[in-house]
């Protein structure tokens, strides 16, 4: 007898619910193996160096897209060299802005990105600002303005003579 | 020692405008009650060039550099005129290297500014606190040039955490503030070596230079 005992009727009923079960459809989240896709993006990496050429290591930073300038998009930190990268949302067009600061000192990088032809381009890299010069140029600015001084002082000087 | 632009919220940028025109204000009539409110002003200009330049020349303490400030030096040599020459230079500075920014003028005067008045406060007042000894103007002049590196120091930290935006990790800051302030010990020492020196060389050459002789 297949069912005659109270202890084989439960066992029976137990297997036909889980037939039951699996015959049920399944849930999605249980399904399977996952997959990563792996795929090049392009990105920015900005590198933070004050004026005398010491890396930014640790600085904080902080990426604003040109669609919400008050609130940053990303923030992080940079390495030990200097690094940060970063992928830019490329269905967010315009200037995006990097910022990086550390201990009150800081600078600011602009990234356009989507437009014509290019799909990036670093616009701008402020750090410490006078990177940007040449030597010669920053001898020359130095001396005018210390000469426009010396003058003043010669100036004032030379009434006081008179 | 020059916050850039883009670190402080407008609020504390505009405070800082508002303190700077004040500070201005007591500084200028200081100047005016003189006899000769012009006589200072080829010293004051001289010592503009000398603060201009000294923010180009970086004093290196690894693993970081800090460079020369000179506040001190200027309170105690020019008195009421180091504010406006303190303004100047850091203009100067901003316009041609970007070193610290146009609209944190106001903020950065106030915090090299004030530690040069309270210099200027402590030298004047060296001959109540000390004996008339030669050595007395150098031991006030290294306390002066020492302590206004100190005071500009603490100035910058107070400024930046209390206009900490929200996005930025105080607890990263504040230790990026520390490291920042222990890289400045060893230029306080330099400094207060220079105004010493200054003051010495001063009392030997020419005396007529020194305030409040």
């Amino acid at each position: 007898m297949w069912f005659g005992s109270d202890s084989a009727g439960r066992c029976g009923l137990a297997l036909l619910a889980l037939v039951l079960v699996s015959l049920a459809p399944a849930p999605p989240v249980l399904a399977h193996a996952a997959f990563l896709e792996l795929r090049p993006v392009e990105g920015i990496a900005v590198q933070g160096r004050y004026d005398d050429g010491t890396v930014m290591a640790g600085a904080q930073m902080a990426v604003f897209a040109p669609n919400d300038p008050a609130r940053p998009w990303l923030t992080g930190v940079t390495d030990d060299e200097g690094w940060f990268r970063f992928v830019p949302d490329p269905a967010i067009e315009g200037r995006w802005t990097v910022q990086a600061r550390q201990a009150g000192h800081g600078a600011m990088a602009y990234v356009e990105v989507g437009g014509e032809g290019e799909a990036m381009a670093a616009v701008m890299l402020m750090a410490g600002g006078d990177e940007a010069f040449s030597p010669l140029q920053r001898g020359v600015m130095t001396a005018s303005v210390v000469w426009g001084l010396i003058g003043t002082a010669l100036f004032f000087q030379r009434r006081r003579a008179a | 020692m020059h916050i850039p632009d883009g670190i402080l919220g407008p609020a504390v940028t505009l405070a800082g405008y508002a303190g700077t025109a004040a500070v201005m204000a007591v500084c200028l009539g200081q100047i005016a009650k003189r006899d000769d409110p012009r006589r200072d002003v080829p010293k004051a200009a001289m010592l503009t060039a000398a603060f201009f330049v000294a923010s180009l020349v970086h004093v290196p303490i690894p693993p970081t550099s800090v460079h020369l400030m000179l506040n001190g030096l200027l309170g105690v040599v020019l008195g009421w005129f180091a504010f406006p020459a303190i303004v100047v230079g850091l203009f100067f500075q901003a316009v041609m290297f970007g070193h610290g920014g146009l609209t944190t003028l106001g903020v950065n005067a106030l915090v090299l500014g004030l530690p040069s008045l309270l210099a200027f406060a402590l030298f004047s007042a060296r001959h109540r606190l000390l004996p008339a000894a030669p050595w007395s103007d150098a031991a006030v002049g290294f306390v002066a040039g020492a302590g206004a590196v100190a005071a500009a120091v603490v100035l910058v930290a107070v400024v930046v955490l209390a206009g900490l935006p929200a996005h930025v990790d105080p607890d990263l800051e504040r230790r990026a503030i520390q490291v920042f302030a222990l890289a400045h010990v060893p230029l306080m020492v330099i400094e207060g070596v220079v105004v010493a020196m200054v003051l010495a060389f001063l009392r030997k050459a020419s005396p007529e230079l020194l305030l409040g002789r």
